[in-house]
Formats: structure tokens, sequence, C-alpha cells
């Protein structure tokens, strides 16, 4: 008995609350925004029993044209054992297979603005109750505000349509969560700064070298972020251009001139294009700047360009 | 016990002069992007500690528990005793629940709520410092 009131608890917390954000957003559509949209050219993949995360994920893949059979993304990122696909997985799964996935912000008009700007986007939702939950990936192809709706790939149903208001419910009662998956060098066009170095560093974890123009391309958004721009810097000398990497790094201490990192990278970098003096001097101010985290790596690489060494 | 061949230890000893000819060619490796974004904010273990706590704070969850006649106050030392490994591994149950990463409410009171309840019950053993009432 207990344990059943505890289950309930997390709902009456949960539970309730009104489609605030269609209301608002049919009321006083925001500047800008189509009142119509439909993305008819997004590939549809029907799911097999509880597959539908590989399904969705093929979806936008296949719209980013980057064409995998949901069965070979079944292999990769359906745990049996849950019966279902992690969130972390769906991310994941898109980038092993070229695509950077970015998380959208966690607002009902940043998602339609994604589908304006061509881009379908992979929703989770909660088609349950808070209290006995039934996860859902769906992908988001177009909506209608006059209509009030939102058209989707889901399940066996090529196209969904869906009222705004009951998609509201569902997709804010599973957090809200989106993403956007697309080639290397394009972005969604609503994704915050911390969304946009997330999903790029995520990305060089898998392709290390083809990082390099998410990177190029992010840090024309967010010119002055520093994992950027040493993220910049670490794929172009991963891929064998170190004067390339030198640039970055140097661009890198002259917007952050605290960065110890930065500084060590460019010394080390530095040395290894034969530029000796400039090494040293790049080694000498990450001494300088290095606060504990730093101070042993900054140290040992001051050690390593002494002259006569 | 048996003689270690001659082969086995020379080739020991030319793997072990090879590593340390290879590594003289960089000798400190560049900061990693991955690095320098986790001094950047990008989520680590003190940001999920401060994220568990900031959880532990909110007016609504201290309700809950109170209702499930649990003191907040134990629970904070429970969080204040993890180390860094045990609260990144709280934190990834909070990430790879099938959803709520968001809103990690429905989770947390879960893990808390129903954990230490049923702890309480000495259903499980899981926290420590749950004392079972049978």
């Amino acid at each position: 008995m207990r344990r059943r009131a505890a289950l309930a608890l997390p709902a009456a917390l949960l539970g309730g609350g009104c489609a605030l954000q269609t209301e608002a957003l049919r009321r006083t559509p925001p500047g800008g925004l189509a009142p119509q949209v439909e993305l008819a050219s997004t590939p549809f993949f029907a799911q097999t029993e509880y597959h539908c995360g590989p399904a969705a994920l093929a979806t936008v893949l296949g719209a980013a044209g980057l064409r995998v059979a949901p069965v070979q993304l079944a292999d990769e990122v359906f745990l049996p054992a849950r019966s279902g696909t992690l969130q972390l997985e769906m991310v994941a799964g898109a980038r092993r297979h070229g695509a950077v996935a970015t998380r959208l912000p966690a607002r009902l008009e940043a998602l339609l603005r994604e589908l304006q700007a061509g881009h379908p986007v992979v929703v989770l939702q909660n088609l349950g109750l808070s209290w006995v939950p039934l996860w859902h990936y769906a992908v988001a192809v177009g909506y209608d505000l006059g209509e009030g709706t939102v058209l989707l790939r889901s399940g066996t149903t090529e196209r969904a349509v869906m009222a705004l208001r009951t998609f509201e419910h569902t997709w804010v009662r599973a957090g809200s969560w989106a993403f956007v998956a697309l080639p290397p060098g394009r972005w969604p066009a609503t994704a915050d700064e911390a969304a946009v170095v997330e999903a790029a560093v995520g990305f060089e974890r898998v392709a290390p070298r083809a990082a390099a123009v998410a990177y190029r391309t992010a840090l024309e958004r967010f010119p002055v972020n520093l994992s950027l721009l040493i993220g910049l810097g670490n794929t172009l000398y991963a891929s064998g251009d170190k004067s390339g990497a030198a640039d970055a790094f140097a661009a890198a201490t002259r917007a952050h001139p605290d960065s110890a990192p930065a500084w060590i990278n460019l010394a080390t970098t530095l040395a290894e294009l034969g530029q000796r003096d400039a090494a040293r001097a790049a080694a000498q101010r990450a001494v300088a700047v290095a606060g504990t985290d730093w101070a042993t790596q900054a140290a040992a690489l001051q050690r390593e360009l002494q002259p006569g060494r | 016990m048996k003689k270690t061949p001659r082969w086995t230890l020379r080739l020991v000893a030319a793997c072990i002069s090879f590593a340390g000819f290879v590594q003289g060619v960089q000798a400190v490796p560049l900061v990693s992007t991955e690095q320098v974004a986790a001094s950047q904010g990008v989520p680590d273990a003190a940001a999920q500690r401060a994220q568990v706590e900031a959880t532990l704070a909110r007016a609504d969850v201290a309700a809950a528990l109170q209702e499930r006649g649990v003191e907040l106050a134990q629970v904070r030392s429970r969080v204040a005793a993890l180390t860094d490994a045990e609260i990144a591994q709280l934190a990834h149950t909070l990430d790879t629940a099938p959803a709520g990463a968001a809103d990690v409410i429905g989770v947390l009171v879960f893990i808390f709520v129903l954990l230490l309840v049923t702890d309480i019950l000495g259903l499980t053993k899981v926290f420590p410092f749950t004392r079972s009432v049978r």
C-alpha cells in the first residue's frame, strides 16, 4: 500500500496543467513563424514492436541524406531488457552514422521554427500518464497553427495528425525533449550555445577529423566560444593540418588570453611545426595563466621546450 | 614456479623501450576538447552534484519526501556522503531513465522516496542509513 502511494506521488506533482504554449502560439503567433509547414519528402519507416526509436532515427537520418535501415539501428540503440531506446543512445546513434545531433530548447515554438527551417525533429512523447508512462519516439514533420495540429511520422502511421495541444501535453510530460540530426556543417536554427557545444564535442568523439567542419560552422554563430575554438584546433591537428591547428589555437588565445589549455595546445603545436621560440613564449604564457588545474601540464611543457633539449 | 622464457623477456623489454620512444615524440599531449568543455560548464561531477542538490532544495520535492515520512536532512547527508563517482552514477540514472532529463523530479522521487521507503520496509537494501521497521 505504501509502495502504491509512493508511485502515485510523482503523478500528483507532475499531473495537471493545460496546453499553455499551444494557446499562446495560436492566439498570438510569434513574428516570422509560418502558419503552416509540411516536410512532405521526409521518409517513413513503419516501426515494428517497441522499435519506435530506431524507426524515428532512421527517419531523420534519411532526411539528412544518410540512408540507414531501422533494423541496423535497432542493433545499435535498442535495449531488449528495457523494451526501448534511451535518449542518450538516440543522440549517440545519430552521431555514429555521421549526423550531428543537437538538442533543441524545451519550447514548442523552437520545435515549430525548426520545422519551418526544413529540419524534421525527433521528439519523445509520454503517451501514457505520468505515473504509468508509455514512452514513444516520433518525428515531427509539420504543423498547422490555424487547424491547431502537428504532423508526425509515428509508429505505423506515415502521416499522423495530432491536435497540437494534445501533442504539447504528451511532449511536456516527457520532458520537452527534442533533437535535430543534420550533416556536419549545418546547425538547427534555434539551438542555443550550450547545445551546439555539446553536439560538436559529442560528434568529435566519433569523428575526430570530420568534426572540423562542425566546429568551423558553429564558430560562425558563436565566434568566441572557447570549447569550439579548441575543438577546431584539435580536429585540424587530428587530421594532420598542424598549421591550421596552430591558427585556431592562436585565435583561442586571442579571444581567451587567460585560458591555459589554449596556450598549452598552441605551444605544443608550434613546437611540432619547428617554431621553437614561439612555442617557448606560448608555454611561458601557459605557465603564467595556469591555475591548479593545468599547472602540472604547463610546467611539463615548459621543461620540454627548454633550450638545449 | 615456471621460468619465464627468455624471448618473452626480450619482447617485453622491446615493448617498454618502444613505448618510451613513442612518448618522446609528444611529451605533453594536447588538452582534449572534452576537458575544455568540462571546464566551460558542460556537466561534470560538480555540476551533477549541484543539480541533485538543487532538486532536493525544491519545495515540491521536500514536500514529497516529508509526506513519505522521510527527513530531508537525512537525504541531504546521504547525498553529501556520495563520492563524485557515485554522484555521477546517480546523475547517470537520471539521464538514462527513459525520459525526464529536463524534469528530474519523477525520477528523483522514485529513487529517494520509493527506494527509501522500500528500504525502510526492509524490501531492498540500497541506502545504508535506513533502518528496517521489521
